[in-house]
C-alpha cells in the first residue's frame, strides 16, 4: 500500500485520472488477494484438512491471483481516451497501474527482493524517462499536424505548403466542420520529413498560411 | 540452454536483479522505436509493461520455488497474455475512413509483455533473441515499407474541382487510360454560390501513365481547379 501510494503520489502530481489513492487501491488489492489464498492454503491444511482429505479438494495459490492481472487489464483499458484530434491518451497511465497490480501481487507473495527493486525501476521510469521522451521526440522524422482551417477551399493550399517544407505526407483524414455549430474543418496529417528539422520551425512554417486557425502536433 | 546462465536459473537476489533489469532494458528498446515513430505507447509504457509481466513470472516461481505452495507456476504468467491484450486493445482507432490505426503498437506492446514475462521466468535466451528479432523486423522492414511507398504503383491525388459532370469526366479518363481506382473520398462545400468539391483517389499507376503526366492530363480537364500529388 505504501509503495502504491508512492507511485501514485508521481501520477497524481502530474494531475493524471489515476493519481494517488488509485495506485494505492490497485495495489493493496492485489496484495489482498494474494493474502487470501495463500490463507486458504493454510486452512486446507490446517482447520479444514479433515473436510480437504474427504472431498479430496487442493487449491491452487496462485488462482486469485492470476485473475488480479487479467481484471486489471480492463481497468486499465478503461483510462485510455481517442481525443478527437485522434490522440491516444493515458497509456502510459494504464501501464502504470498494471504494473502496480503486479507489484501488489509479489508484495503480497512476500517476494520483497523482487519488490524492492521494482518500485525502483518503475519509480525511475515513470520519473525520469519523460526526459528522454522529449530528447526522442524531437529528434523523430515523423510528424502527426493536427489542422483546423476557414474554409474547405484551403485545403490544397495547405497540403501545398507542408510539401514545401521538403516532407512527404502519408495520410490525410479531413473532417468537414458543421457551420451550423461553429464547427472549422479540421485534418490529421502524418508527414514524414526528408530532413531532420526542428518540429517548431515546420509547425511555424505551415502556420504562415492566414487559413489555419489552430495547428498541433499530436 | 547456453551455460552461463545457469547460475542465474534459481530465484536470488542476484537472478531477480538481473531478469528485471534485462526485462526492462528489453522493454525499452522496443518501446525506443516506436516512441522515435511518434506512435501513443512510447518507451514508458513498454518498460512498464515488461516490468510488470516480468514480476507476474518471477512471484510464481518463487511461490512454487521458495515458498513452497503447491501452485501451478504458468498460472500467474498465463493472465498477463490476456490482460495486456485488453490494455493493446485501447490503443486501436478506427478513422472516420474506416481505417484502422494502432494494431501494431497493440502487437508490439503485447510482445513486449510475453517477452517479460520469457526474461521473468529465467528463460534469458528466448527473451533476449526476440528482442534482437523484433528490432530487427522493425528497423529493416520500416526501410523497406518506407521504399515500398517511394517505388509504389499507387497514388494518391487530391483534386478541387466544380460540378458533377468533371468528376464524370475524371472518371471515364480513368478508364479510359486503364488506370485502377482503389479508393475515393469526396468532400463537398458550398460558400453562397460556389461550388467546389474536392476528391482524394487513390489510383493504381500502369506503365504508360507516369505521375506527372498525369497531372498534367488531369489539369487539362475543364472544371478541375487543382491536382496535387500527395
Amino acid at each position: 500500500m505504501l509503495f502504491g501510494g508512492m507511485l501514485g503520489i508521481e501520477r497524481g502530481r502530474k494531475g493524471r485520472a489515476a493519481g494517488f489513492r488509485t495506485y494505492m487501491f490497485v495495489c493493496m488489492g492485489a496484495a489482498l488477494t494474494m493474502l487470501l489464498s495463500q490463507y486458504e492454503y493454510l486452512m486446507l491444511n490446517g482447520a479444514w484438512n479433515d473436510i480437504a482429505g474427504e472431498i479430496g479438494i487442493r487449491t491452487d495459490v496462485s488462482r486469485f491471483g492470476a485473475q488480479v492481472i487479467n481484471g486489471i487489464g480492463f481497468l486499465g483499458a478503461g483510462t485510455i481516451i481517442v481525443t478527437g484530434k485522434q490522440e491516444v491518451k493515458g497509456l502510459t497511465t494504464a501501464a502504470g497501474l498494471w504494473a502496480s497490480a503486479c507489484m501488489g501481487l509479489a508484495i503480497g507473495a512476500g517476494f520483497y527482493e523482487c519488490v524492492f527493486l521494482a518500485f525502483l525501476l518503475i519509480f525511475l521510469c515513470i520519473r525520469f524517462l519523460p526526459y528522454l521522451e522529449t530528447a526522442v521526440v524531437e529528434r523523430a522524422r515523423n510528424m502527426n499536424i493536427y489542422v483546423e482551417f476557414t474554409s474547405m477551399d484551403d485545403v490544397g493550399r495547405i497540403i501545398g505548403q507542408i510539401k514545401a517544407q521538403n516532407a512527404q505526407i502519408y495520410e490525410v483524414d479531413i473532417t468537414r466542420g458543421k457551420e451550423s455549430r461553429a464547427q472549422q474543418p479540421s485534418a490529421v496529417f502524418s508527414i514524414r520529413l526528408n530532413h531532420r528539422r526542428a518540429h517548431e520551425q515546420v509547425l511555424t512554417a505551415i502556420a504562415e498560411l492566414e487559413t489555419i486557425t489552430m495547428i498541433d502536433e499530436v | 540452454m547456453l551455460s552461463i546462465f545457469d547460475p542465474l536459473r534459481d530465484i536470488t537476489v542476484l537472478s531477480v536483479a538481473v531478469r528485471m533489469l534485462l526485462s526492462a532494458v528489453c522493454g525499452g528498446i522496443i518501446g525506443m522505436e516506436r516512441e522515435y515513430k511518434r506512435r501513443p505507447a512510447g518507451f514508458r509504457t513498454h518498460i512498464l509493461i515488461c516490468l510488470g509481466a516480468a514480476m507476474t513470472t518471477l512471484t510464481s516461481q518463487y511461490l512454487y520455488l521458495v515458498l513452497h505452495y503447491y501452485t501451478d507456476m504458468a498460472r500467474l504468467g498465463a493472465q498477463v497474455v490476456a490482460g495486456v491484450g485488453f490494455i493493446g486493445a485501447g490503443t486501436i482507432i478506427v478513422t472516420r475512413r474506416q481505417r484502422v490505426k494502432g494494431l501494431t503498437t497493440a502487437a508490439g506492446l503485447w510482445a513486449a509483455a510475453i517477452i517479460g514475462l520469457t526474461l521473468g521466468a529465467g528463460f534469458y535466451e528466448g527473451g533476449i533473441l526476440a528482442t534482437i528479432l523484433i528490432l530487427l523486423a522493425e528497423l529493416l522492414f520500416s526501410k523497406l515499407e518506407y521504399h515500398m511507398l517511394e517505388h509504389a504503383q499507387e497514388i494518391n491525388l487530391y483534386m478541387e474541382y466544380n460540378g458533377k459532370q468533371t468528376l464524370d469526366c475524371v472518371l471515364r479518363f480513368y478508364r479510359e487510360h486503364e488506370l485502377k481506382l482503389l479508393d475515393v473520398e469526396i468532400t463537398r462545400s458550398s460558400d453562397g454560390e460556389k461550388i467546389t468539391s474536392c476528391a482524394i483517389f487513390t489510383l493504381r499507376l500502369n506503365r504508360k501513365c507516369t505521375a506527372n503526366w498525369l497531372l498534367n492530363a488531369l489539369h487539362a480537364i475543364p472544371g478541375v481547379v487543382l491536382v496535387q500529388e500527395l
